[in-house]
């Protein structure tokens, strides 16, 4: 039995994490806001979504809680890529954990633009592209056809060296349609899921919370569903895939690792739990030691990339 | 910036006015640190919640280590916190957030309607403890639901309800026009800079309560800039991460609730923009 389990994941590319558990796009902002969480137990940070010019997001309001989620429609606030390649890269590069840069748009160029201006920047471990939000006009446009998915995958795939994560969105009809497309195209990897696109009436004031009527829901309302996406996706591309979806628990990421994740983001549970990656962390290590596996490739339970999803 | 994330234990339970708790609660770093107008991120653990809920802390005490929170029992988190009694165990997760700018030698109104005063205990003592002249105009639904005076020592202290049961019937903004009407009666360093002129303002309560407060300074010519308002707004993160509390900022955009304010200056917000419904 391993007293100390190899607890590292290859996510293809040169992109080796030192631990499973990466913290989800928009929800530990650009790294520089969370003091008291210990980096060190991250495998990456994962930025908030990035644009070619900066954007002042939607009007309030943006978020609301409903039954075990919530629901956010930020829409994309960020002070664009070049701000974030000149002033947060630099600082970035003095760090241990890799930070991957998540990369949105309203056209094929402005993913190319943006992904260009990243690559070769010291400090930007990798790209994620975003694909799915559901909060911009065409955000989800790009992640609902496989066509469109695997044009804009192959597109910035042309022209960076980084590492590539595709993050996908479950609101369409076939998820992994979408994920062979992606790998098709040159994804490294691939992550999911996004949020599912829901809303919240407030009864008394007679109008949806969200002042733009819909938002993306996230946390623990939707872990059935993410982990199903997740166990279907795995099944039938030959890349690593990242499980996202209302972790909370060590048990609730081991699942994920059990449906054939290689690692998994943390999004909604940060700001319950500033130090919930700490404690995932090492309690996958706990499972790893108590159950005599070697390493995070021991975890699937089938293996991958054999079964047809169910 | 230093934020604890460690157990507060509640001291004491009690009820301050009408539909209110408030909850004395035993964390001396947090004590020693929070400013007035402060808040924390409060973990509950009602059924199905999943976000911290954001209180201000009402008054803090340095020396005994205290902190105090109070609140209306509005939905499920404030539910639960109400249940909590002596002895009980709170994760604190703070203190976060810009505080009132105290300084100054003018004198200094604090306009507080409902649930807003709970703000002010602390905000009046730092201000009474800089020799400065306090005048709190508090408005509530009924005379139950007033903080009472005593809470406020050293000031002076003018209430309105909306049934008239104490006070003048109306609202705290109705009681600014007295004052600004004889500026004759402010002694030095009232300058008579526009009618509103000598004074700095501490606003917290409801937005429609603010927005009147901002129509009320425009008519009286009270410069915006002497106003700072504590903002609610929902709130995910309390940190800066989730982008979640975005209030529209003046000249456009927005800024953030938890990082920027909750204490925002008057001037800097787009009042024509603000949402009602902060309070969900």
């Amino acid at each position: 039995m391993a007293e100390r389990p190899d607890l590292t994941v290859d996510l293809g590319r040169g992109l080796h994490l030192c631990s499973p558990v990466m913290v989800a796009s928009g929800t530990f902002g650009y790294g520089f806001d969370a003091p008291q969480v210990d980096r060190a137990a991250l495998g990456a940070i994962v930025s908030k979504g990035t644009t070619l010019r900066a954007r002042e997001g939607n009007a309030p309001i943006r978020i609301a809680e409903t039954p075990s989620g919530m629901l956010n429609a930020i829409g994309l606030q960020n002070p664009g890529v070049d701000h974030v390649a000149g002033v947060y890269a630099p600082k970035w590069a003095t760090w241990d954990v890799p930070v991957i840069v998540n990369v949105a748009g309203d056209s094929v160029d402005e993913y190319v633009s943006v992904a260009t201006r990243l690559n070769g920047v010291p400090g930007v471990a990798g790209l994620e592209l975003n694909i799915s939000c559901p909060n911009v006009e065409s955000g989800l446009q790009f992640g609902v056809d496989p066509q469109l998915a695997a044009e804009v995958t192959g597109a910035v795939r042309a022209v960076t060296e980084l590492p590539l994560i595709v993050k996908l969105t479950p609101n369409v009809t076939d998820i992994v349609a979408i994920a062979i497309a992606v790998e098709d195209a040159g994804a490294d990897a691939v992550s999911a899921i996004n949020t599912y696109v829901g809303m919240a009436i407030d009864v008394r004031r007679r109008r949806p919370i969200i002042s733009r009527g819909s938002g993306g829901l996230s946390g623990p309302a939707i872990k059935p569903l993410a982990l199903h996406a997740v166990w279907q996706v795995a099944a039938e591309v030959h890349i690593p895939v990242i499980g996202i979806g209302g972790i909370m628990t060590v048990a609730d990421a081991l699942e994920f690792l059990l449906a054939g994740a290689a690692a998994v983001q943390l999004g909604t549970v940060n700001y319950l739990r500033p130090q919930a990656a700490a404690e995932i962390h090492d309690g996958i290590g706990s499972y790893l030691v108590q159950h005599g596996l070697p390493d995070m490739r021991a975890l699937p339970i089938r293996p991958v990339s054999v079964l047809t999803h169910v | 910036m230093s934020i604890a994330v460690a157990p507060a234990v509640v001291v004491e339970r009690s009820v301050p006015m009408a539909a209110a708790i408030e909850l004395v609660v035993s964390h001396p770093t947090s004590a020693a640190t929070v400013a007035p107008g402060q808040f924390f991120q409060v973990a509950v653990s009602a059924p199905h919640t999943i976000l911290r809920r954001p209180y201000s802390a009402a008054w803090s005490d340095p020396a005994s280590g205290l902190i105090g929170f109070i609140f209306n029992v509005v939905g499920a988190g404030s539910t639960w916190l109400a249940a909590l009694d002596e002895g009980d165990e709170l994760d604190l997760l703070g203190p976060l957030g810009r505080g009132f700018d105290l300084e100054g030698a003018r004198p200094a109104i604090c306009v507080a309607g409902g649930l807003g005063v709970a703000v002010f205990p602390g905000v009046v003592k730092a201000l009474i403890a800089r020799d400065r002249r306090v005048i709190v105009l508090q408005g509530a639904r009924t005379a139950a639901h007033l903080l009472p005076s005593s809470r406020f020592q050293g000031a002076e202290v003018h209430v309105a309800t909306d049934d008239g049961s104490a006070g003048h019937l109306g609202s705290a903004i109705d009681l600014l026009t007295p004052f600004l009407q004889t500026p004759e009666q402010f002694p030095p360093p009232f300058t008579g800079e526009g009618r509103g002129g000598g004074f700095d303002f501490f606003a917290c309560g409801p937005t429609p309560m603010l927005t009147a407060l901002i129509d009320a300074a425009r008519r009286l010519e009270i410069p915006l800039s002497t106003i700072q308002v504590a903002l609610e707004t929902p709130m995910g993160c309390g940190i800066g991460t989730c982008l979640g509390c975005a209030a529209p900022r003046a000249g456009g955009g927005y800024f953030l609730t938890c990082q920027d304010g909750p204490r925002v200056r008057a001037d800097r917000i787009a009042w024509d923009l603000m949402t009602d419904g902060f309070h969900g």
